[in-house]
C-alpha cells in the first residue's frame, strides 16, 4: 500500500512538473500560437520573435523556476528535520536576510560610485551574505546543544541583518532604494541560459550530497539520542545539514532574490501526499514538489494580471499559507502535532 | 490653509521642481531640501547647499520636523511619493505646514509639465518671470515641431526604457509627456500600442517577452539612466540583457543613453525635445541630454 502510494505520488509530481513546464512555455504576456510553440520545440523554422520568446525567455525561465523551486523546498525540508520544527525554513536561519544585506551593500557601493554591479557580482554577493549568516549559525551551533536554541539564534541573526539593511537603506539614494526594493520582491525574470547552467551545476551537486545523507537524516529524524547511539556525530551532521541547506537557499536568493514560503509549505504538502517521512522518498519528492509549486506560482505571477507581473513571493505566500494551515489543522485534529 | 505671497523657507521634496525655481530666480525661497547635495544635478542647487543657503532636512519619508519647524517653513512641496507615507503629510499639516503635492511629472503634454512653473511663480511672486520662461520654452517647442513636420517619410521608431533590478523593463506609458515629446519631435514611440495598466502612474513595467516583441525592431533605443546609471558602452547595456544583441537598433549601432540630469531639468524640455529631434535626424554631436553609445554587442 505504502509502496503503491509512493509510486502514485511520484507519478503525480512528474506529470504535474511536465504539465506546468509546458504551460510556462506555452503561456505568457505575448500570445504565441500553440502550433508555433510545438514546431519551435521540434526545431522547425518559425517567426524569429516567437522563436526567441520561447527559447530565450520562457524556456530558461521555466527551467530556473523548476530548479530553484526544488532547491528551496529541499532546503526547507532539511531545516525542518534539523530543528524538528514545522515552520523552519531558509528565512528562519537568517540566510535570506544575510543575502539581502550583502546585495544591498553591493548596490549602494557600486551605484554610489557610478559603477555597475553586474549579475555575477550580485550572485557572489548573495552567496557571500548567505554564507556569512550561515557561518554565524554554525558558530552558535558549537555552543548550543539544543536545536530550538539554534533556531532562536537564526531568527536573531535574521533580525540583525534586516536592521543593518534598513540602516544601509537610510543612507542610500532614492535610486538605490528603488533598485533594492525591486530586487527584494523576488523574480525569475531576466534569467538566461548562462545562469541556468550555473544554477544547475550548483543545485545538482547539493541535491546529490543531500541524497547521500538520506540514511543519517533518517536516523536523526528518530531523535538525536537515537542517532548518536547509531554512531552519528550529531554536531558535525548538523553543520553539514546547515551547509547544504544554506547553499541551496543561497543559490535561489542569488539568482531570483528572496522567494518566501516555498521552503516551509512544500515539505508539508509532500508529506501529506506521500504519508511517509522516509528521507529516500522525501528528498526527491520535495525537490520535485518545489519545482512544481514554483512553476505553478510563476505561471500565475506572469499571466494573472498581464502585462503587470506579480512578485513571486506574493503568489507563493498566498497559495502556500492556506494549504499549510489546512494540513496543520488536519494533523492537530488527528493528534499528530505536539 | 492660506498661503501668503511670497512663500518663504520652502521645504522641497520634489526633485523635478528645483529647476523651475532656478529658472525664475526664486532659489532663495527654498530653505530645505529632501535631497543631499550630491543628489542634485542642478549646479545652483548644489552650490546653495554647499554654502548652507539650503539645508538638508531629511528625505520625503522621514523629514527632520524639528529643523523644518524651527526655521519657519511656510510650505512643503512634495512629489506623489508622499502618498506612500501619508503619516508624514499629516504630521506636516498638524505642525501647520501646508503641503503642496507636485503632479508635473504626471502631465501628458510636455508644455503642461512646463506650465507648472507658473504655479511656483505665483507662490514666490515671480509671475512675470514664470510667464516669460514658459513662453520661451513654448517657442522652442514650436520650432522643433515645425522642423519635425517638415520632414516627410515614415517615422522612425524609438524605445525609451530601463531594466529594473528584478528583470522587468520599465517604460513610459504612451500618455506620458516623454512619449509625446518623441512623437512631437518626429518619431514614433514604439510602446504606443502596448496594453497599459490602468493606474495614475506615468510608467509601467513590462515583462521581458512583451518588451522583446515590441522593441526588437525599433530603430532607436534610448536607455533611461535616471534610476539606473549612465552607461558608457553598448556592451554594458547588452550585459544587462543578452537578448539585446538581436535588437535591430543594437545591430545598427543606434543605441543611446540619457544623461542623469534629464529628469531634474524640468525647464529644459524644449532642449530635450530638440535633442530627440537631433537624434532622429542623425545630428548626434550637438545633443545635450542624450548621448550615443558605442562599443561591442556581445555580452561576453
Amino acid at each position: 500500500m505504502k509502496r503503491s502510494r509512493c509510486v502514485c505520488g511520484f507519478m503525480i509530481l512528474v506529470l504535474l512538473l511536465f504539465a506546468f513546464f509546458a504551460a510556462n512555455i506555452c503561456a505568457g504576456s505575448v500570445r504565441v500560437p500553440l502550433r508555433d510553440v510545438l514546431e519551435i520545440l521540434l526545431g522547425k523554422e518559425r517567426e524569429a520573435v516567437f522563436r526567441d520568446i520561447v527559447t530565450e525567455i520562457r524556456f530558461p525561465r521555466a527551467l530556473s523556476a523548476g530548479i530553484l523551486g526544488g532547491a528551496l523546498a529541499l532546503s526547507g525540508y532539511l531545516l525542518q528535520i534539523l530543528f524538528d520544527n514545522p515552520i523552519a525554513g531558509p528565512f528562519t536561519l537568517g540566510i535570506s536576510s544575510g543575502a539581502r544585506l550583502s546585495v544591498a551593500l553591493v548596490m549602494v557601493v557600486f551605484l554610489g560610485n557610478s559603477a555597475e554591479p553586474g549579475f555575477g557580482v550580485m550572485i557572489m554577493a548573495a552567496f557571500a551574505g548567505a554564507m556569512i549568516s550561515m557561518g554565524f549559525v554554525i558558530l552558535m551551533s558549537r555552543f548550543m546543544d539544543s536545536a530550538s536554541m539554534l533556531i532562536v539564534s537564526g531568527v536573531m541573526i535574521g533580525y540583525i541583518c534586516s536592521a543593518i539593511t534598513d540602516l544601509v537603506v537610510a543612507f542610500a539614494d532614492d535610486a538605490d532604494i528603488v533598485n533594492l526594493h525591486n530586487w527584494s520582491k523576488g523574480s525569475f525574470s531576466g534569467i538566461g541560459w548562462s545562469h541556468v547552467a550555473v544554477m544547475f551545476l550548483t543545485v545538482s551537486a547539493a541535491v546529490l550530497a543531500v541524497f547521500f545523507l538520506s540514511k543519517p537524516i533518517g536516523a536523526y529524524g528518530l531523535g538525536e539520542a537515537y542517532a548518536q547511539n547509531l554512531g552519528l556525530d550529531v554536531k558535525k551532521f548538523r553543520i553539514l545539514l546547515v551547509l547544504l541547506s544554506s547553499a541551496l537557499s543561497a543559490c535561489v536568493t542569488a539568482f531570483a532574490g528572496p522567494v518566501s514560503f516555498v521552503g516551509i509549505a512544500v515539505p508539508h504538502m509532500v508529506k501529506y501526499l506521500f504519508r511517509t517521512a522516509r528521507p529516500a522518498v522525501m528528498i526527491p519528492a520535495c525537490f520535485l514538489g518545489g519545482g512544481v509549486f514554483c512553476l505553478g506560482c510563476d505561471l500565475l505571477a506572469r499571466i494573472l494580471f498581464a502585462p503587470r507581473e506579480l512578485s513571486i513571493s506574493t503568489v507563493t505566500a498566498v497559495l502556500g499559507a492556506p494549504v499549510v494551515i489546512l494540513i496543520m489543522a488536519g494533523k492537530k485534529q488527528k493528534g499528530d502535532i505536539r | 490653509m492660506i498661503l501668503r505671497q511670497p512663500v518663504e523657507n520652502i521645504y522641497l521634496a520634489a526633485s523635478a521642481v528645483m529647476d523651475m525655481f532656478v529658472s525664475i530666480d526664486a532659489l532663495d525661497h527654498i530653505r530645505f531640501s529632501s535631497i543631499k547635495p550630491d543628489g542634485w544635478y542642478i549646479p545652483e542647487a548644489r552650490e546653495a547647499m554647499a554654502v548652507g543657503r539650503i539645508l538638508y532636512a531629511g528625505s520625503y519619508s522621514a523629514p527632520d520636523y524639528e529643523k523644518i519647524l524651527e526655521r519657519g517653513c511656510a510650505l512643503a512641496v512634495e512629489n506623489t511619493m508622499i502618498y506612500h507615507t501619508p503619516e508624514v503629510k499629516e504630521q506636516l499639516e498638524r505642525l501647520g505646514i501646508p503641503v503642496l503635492v507636485d503632479y508635473s511629472s504626471y502631465e501628458s503634454e510636455p508644455m503642461g509639465r512646463t506650465e507648472w512653473v507658473k504655479c511656483y511663480g505665483l507662490l514666490t511672486g515671480r509671475e512675470e518671470e514664470a510667464e516669460k520662461i514658459f513662453e520661451d520654452q513654448a517657442r522652442k517647442f514650436e520650432t522643433v515641431k515645425e522642423a519635425a513636420s517638415d520632414k516627410e517619410g515614415e517615422r522612425k521608431t524609438v524605445a525609451f526604457f530601463y531594466f529594473t533590478a528584478n528583470g522587468g523593463v520599465n517604460v513610459r506609458k504612451s500618455s506620458d509627456y516623454l512619449a509625446r515629446m518623441i512623437e512631437m519631435a518626429g518619431g514614433a514611440y514604439v510602446f504606443g500600442g502596448t496594453r497599459e495598466e490602468e493606474s495614475a502612474s506615468s510608467t509601467m513595467t513590462l515583462q521581458m517577452e512583451e518588451f522583446y516583441k515590441t522593441a526588437r525592431e525599433a530603430d532607436y533605443l534610448i536607455y533611461n539612466s535616471t534610476v539606473d546609471r549612465e552607461l558608457t558602452s553598448v556592451k554594458e547595456l547588452v550585459e544587462k540583457q543578452e537578448l539585446l544583441t538581436k535588437f535591430k537598433a543594437v545591430q545598427e549601432g543606434n543605441v543611446f543613453c540619457t544623461r542623469k540630469n534629464i529628469y531634474q531639468s524640468s525647464m529644459e524640455l524644449g532642449t530635450i525635445m530638440d535633442d530627440l529631434h537631433k537624434l532622429l535626424t542623425g545630428d548626434w554631436e550637438e545633443m545635450r541630454y542624450i548621448y550615443r553609445l558605442f562599443g561591442g554587442q556581445s555580452a561576453e
